[in-house]
């Protein structure tokens, strides 16, 4: 599973700054080719702002992105779009008053190929409820739809990685299941590395190869999806699974030591 | 200020503060005398809120008569697991008031150890901080047949917790109320009746073998401590302390309990252990008591701030240091400082010094005072750089805290000071230092055989080997049973390298290794905000604590640190190799004791297979 000899991304020491404040503090992580990597951490631990860097949507002080070999750290979006990275913003960011159709050619701006349609027809293979919706606008579709416009607008760039921020973001459990399917399905059909930021740690972890938890800015954790299952601090604080104690209704915490 | 005597001279010694021979007595005139005076604030919510000696004495009643309905009786043994609160005040108060004798559990004792707490004392009231604390003791209570009633302090998230054993704070408080009522004088007549040789709190400690051993301090040990207290240091009425280190510790509870009540003074609690540093700087203490730990991390805080600083605030700082350190030796020796380097040690703090002192909320102390592990010289002559005087005392539990001070006018840094009054401290024919004092307790609660051991024939055994030089000052050199000797059999005594070696910013502590083998090694655990620091400055990749401490220049930045402290050491005293302790630990790690400091025995228990790499 894992395979450590070819990290596609790899992160050494970033350090991100909104204004004054340090949103990211070191934060050094790779992913691998073709595995699903996961970043978990609490609201405001730093996660989007990583996920921002790496595409170039913020700049870092320091450190160095480097992407199948070459630095990309500063770059512009659309230059790291250019590359092979496609980022999925949080909450979605469809372009609200194009329709369906114009929002995935808006995927393609970037190719000059001919497969563009024939990409299309791959994207509502996928998502199948899309293609009902062609002609609408996209500010109509319910939020899973926008979800889903969202990455089959990120796989219209033929990317070689994608960035997913919360695709689970405030949709009901199915849609969260569903997304979750499609995320593994987009990962194994298509050999799609993924760096996947979560909040709901259990499907995270559930499709993921490899994890990191981001604490205030670093990470405080590494492992295999599997063995971060196990560790009791992710239990109690991720996934909602504790000892419940002698009176069997616990409240305090217990220390977080990350091991 | 209050009168002192003691008479060594009839057996027992005779102690009495103010004509009172025990805490209760001396407590209650305290209370009755200073009245609306403040004794006690405590940070809450953000806000200090004040408590009078009057408030002191009323919850300390209260909690006392409901003790007494529920039917403690005298020399019953009460147990507090808290972190430093008034509640813990006054429960003790109402405790030792009452007959009861009181013995602190550690916050971060674990369930088992509470367990055999509570057995091996025999503890019938167990008063629990909050809901943790409550069920550590819920989890064991099947097995401590003892236990009576559990107390609890902080009912936070406990609304719907009924249990026939469990009564809340308030509670208590009003089952005193009840009791008061119906026997008006039962609170007084039981401070009475206290003795000098009466037990007043177990203090237990961890032992060289075997289990923890209670050592029974009486009310007499600690009305000597109150005054020797009062001769080393001088407190007055107006001073100001920071309470945060742990009661359960004889420190904690000599200076903030009983050290306030002879002096009258005020004791401040922190709101909480995450706040320690903030409410230092707001209360701005006027003598401030600490362990080695707390100064360690004061030096390296402000070391690693000045590698930020400017080149300019860089230089300043040297240059102030430096007249601070010429100034301070002149301090030391307890002679007047010449006049132009007077006025220099004026620029100086102008300069730099004040502010440091200002940023670790020492600025307002008339003294500094450190004890309860040893400390490298080095960082004492930093504080009396820094234009504080601070003063290394020596003391076990066993002595109920002090027996050496270094005092006003006659510093010897490296040694812990002479003899405090009414002390004796000689050596035994192996080098072990013996004391002799009304502090001396009378032995370990229910162990004939280790209370033989360690008390014989009037004399404290301490287990330190130690020397003493030709003016009386005494120098400790190390815990007898921690004393290396290497395979070619030379003897080496580990806490003195691993002093220098915390002196380090980036190293937290450090355990030599080395009996019985052919050089000396060392396990090393990091300072994890200075050593990330360094990483991030020189752009070192990490994730975790772990691969922090594998990096390349994490381990060459601590070999270096060795080697610097390798340096000032004979060739067979340096350290060969070290290893990171790359697990980040906490307070309820059993390699840790509550000040954080590694424990030697089960470190090189548990790191064995690490130790044996480096051989």
């Amino acid at each position: 599973m894992a395979n450590n000899d070819r990290p596609v991304l790899e992160l050494t020491n970033v350090e991100t700054y909104y204004g004054p404040i340090m949103a990211i503090r070191g934060v050094s992580l790779k992913v691998r080719e073709g595995e699903i990597s996961v970043l978990l951490g609490a609201n405001g631990a730093g996660k989007t702002t990583v996920l921002k860097t790496i595409s170039g949507a913020m700049e870092p002080q320091k450190g160095k992105i480097i992407f199948r070999g070459r630095e990309i750290q500063g770059l512009d979006p659309d230059r790291t779009a250019r590359l092979g990275i496609a980022h999925v913003p949080e909450g979605r960011e469809v372009f609200p008053f194009l329709t369906v159709a114009e929002n995935l050619r808006m995927g393609a701006f970037s190719r000059s190929d001919k497969q563009v349609d024939a990409d299309l027809d791959m994207v509502y293979g996928y998502f199948p409820a899309l293609k009902d919706k062609l002609h609408q606008k996209a500010a109509w579709l319910s939020g899973g739809q926008q979800q889903m416009l969202a990455i089959g607008r990120a796989l219209m760039l033929r990317p070689s990685m994608m960035l997913l921020d919360e695709p689970s973001l405030g949709l009901s459990p199915r849609l969260v299941a569903e997304i979750g399917e499609i995320v593994q399905r987009v990962n194994r059909e298509r050999q799609m590395t993924i760096l996947l930021v979560e909040q709901n740690a259990r499907l995270a972890l559930d499709i993921g190869h490899y994890g990191y938890v981001m604490e205030v800015g670093r990470i405080v954790m590494e492992d295999s999806c599997a063995r971060l299952k196990e560790a009791t601090d992710i239990q109690e604080f991720y996934l909602g699974m504790k000892d419940q104690g002698v009176r069997g209704r616990r409240r305090w915490k217990q220390r977080k030591t990350w091991r | 200020m209050a009168t002192h005597s003691v008479d060594i001279a009839q057996s027992p010694p005779a102690v009495t503060i103010d004509g009172c021979n025990s805490i209760p007595a001396l407590f209650w005139q305290r209370v009755n005398g200073l009245g609306s005076r403040t004794a006690i604030r405590e940070k809450d919510f953000g806000i200090w809120n004040e408590y009078s000696w009057q408030d002191y004495g009323d919850y300390a009643r209260r909690a006392g008569l409901g003790l007494m309905a529920l039917g403690l009786e005298r020399g019953h043994i009460c147990s507090i697991a808290a972190e430093v609160c008034k509640e813990w005040l006054f429960a003790d108060l109402g405790i030792v008031c009452a007959g009861g004798v009181t013995n602190g559990v550690y916050p971060t004792d674990a369930a088992n150890q509470v367990e055999y707490l509570v057995n091996d004392s025999e503890t019938r009231f167990y008063f629990a901080e909050d809901e943790e604390q409550l069920d550590k003791i819920l989890a064991v209570r099947e097995r401590t047949p003892s236990l009576q009633k559990i107390i609890i302090f902080d009912m936070e998230g406990l609304r719907s917790l009924d249990d026939d054993m469990c009564i809340s704070f308030e509670q208590l408080l009003a089952l005193g109320d009840e009791y008061g009522k119906a026997h008006p004088t039962a609170f007084e007549d039981a401070i009475s009746a206290a003795g000098p040789e009466d037990l007043l709190t177990l203090t237990y400690t961890s032992g060289t073998t075997g289990p923890p051993k209670g050592a029974m301090i009486s009310q007499r040990n600690m009305m000597y401590m109150m005054i020797t207290l009062q001769r080393v240091y001088g407190i007055r009425d107006t001073d100001e302390q920071v309470g945060f280190l742990p009661l359960a510790h004889v420190a904690g509870r000599m200076f903030y309990t009983f050290g306030s009540i002879e002096a009258c003074s005020i004791i401040n609690l922190v709101e909480d252990m995450e706040t320690v540093f903030e409410n230092q700087q707001e209360v701005a203490p006027t003598i401030h008591f600490a362990v080695p730990r707390v100064w360690e991390k004061q030096y390296s805080t402000v070391s690693i701030k000045l590698k930020d600083a400017t080149a300019l605030g860089r230089l300043a700082y040297r240059l102030a240091l430096g007249i601070g350190k010429r100034a301070g030796s002149y301090r030391k020796a307890g002679q007047a400082v010449p006049l132009l380097l007077r006025l220099g040690f004026f620029i100086a703090e102008w300069m730099a010094l004040r502010n440091i002192r200002r940023f670790l909320g020492i600025d307002s102390c008339r003294w500094l005072s450190t004890a309860a592990a040893p400390i490298a010289p080095e960082l004492i002559d930093w504080y009396w750089s820094l234009g504080k005087p601070m003063y290394e005392v020596y003391g076990q539990t066993e002595c109920a805290g002090i027996i050496t001070a270094n005092a006003q006018g006659g510093v010897r840094l490296g040694s812990v000071g002479r003899p405090v009054a009414d002390a004796q401290v000689r050596l035994s024919d192996d080098g072990e230092l013996l004391l002799r004092s009304p502090g001396v307790i009378q032995g370990y609660w229910r162990k004939g055989d280790q209370t033989a051991e360690t008390f014989q024939q009037g004399w404290l055994y301490t287990g330190d080997v130690g020397r003493i030089d030709e003016d009386g000052y005494v120098y400790v050199l190390d815990r007898i049973k921690d004393i290396i000797i290497t395979a070619g059999g030379k003897n080496i005594t580990p806490s003195e390298i691993e002093n220098q070696l915390k002196f380090s910013p980036f190293i937290s502590d450090a355990v030599v290794v080395g009996d019985g083998r052919a050089y000396l090694t060392c396990l090393v655990m990091i300072d994890q905000d200075n050593v990330t620091k360094f990483a991030q400055d020189k752009n070192v990749p990490f994730t975790n604590y772990t691969s922090l401490c594998h990096t390349d220049e994490v381990q060459a930045l601590i070999w270096g640190e060795i080697e610097a402290v390798n340096a000032r050491f004979a060739r067979v005293e340096t350290i060969k190799k070290f290893r990171l302790i790359d697990q980040l630990l906490d307070p309820e790690d059993e390699e840790l004791t509550p000040t954080m400091k590694l424990k030697r025995k089960v470190v090189n228990e548990k790191y064995a297979e690490l130790i044996n790499e480096m051989y």
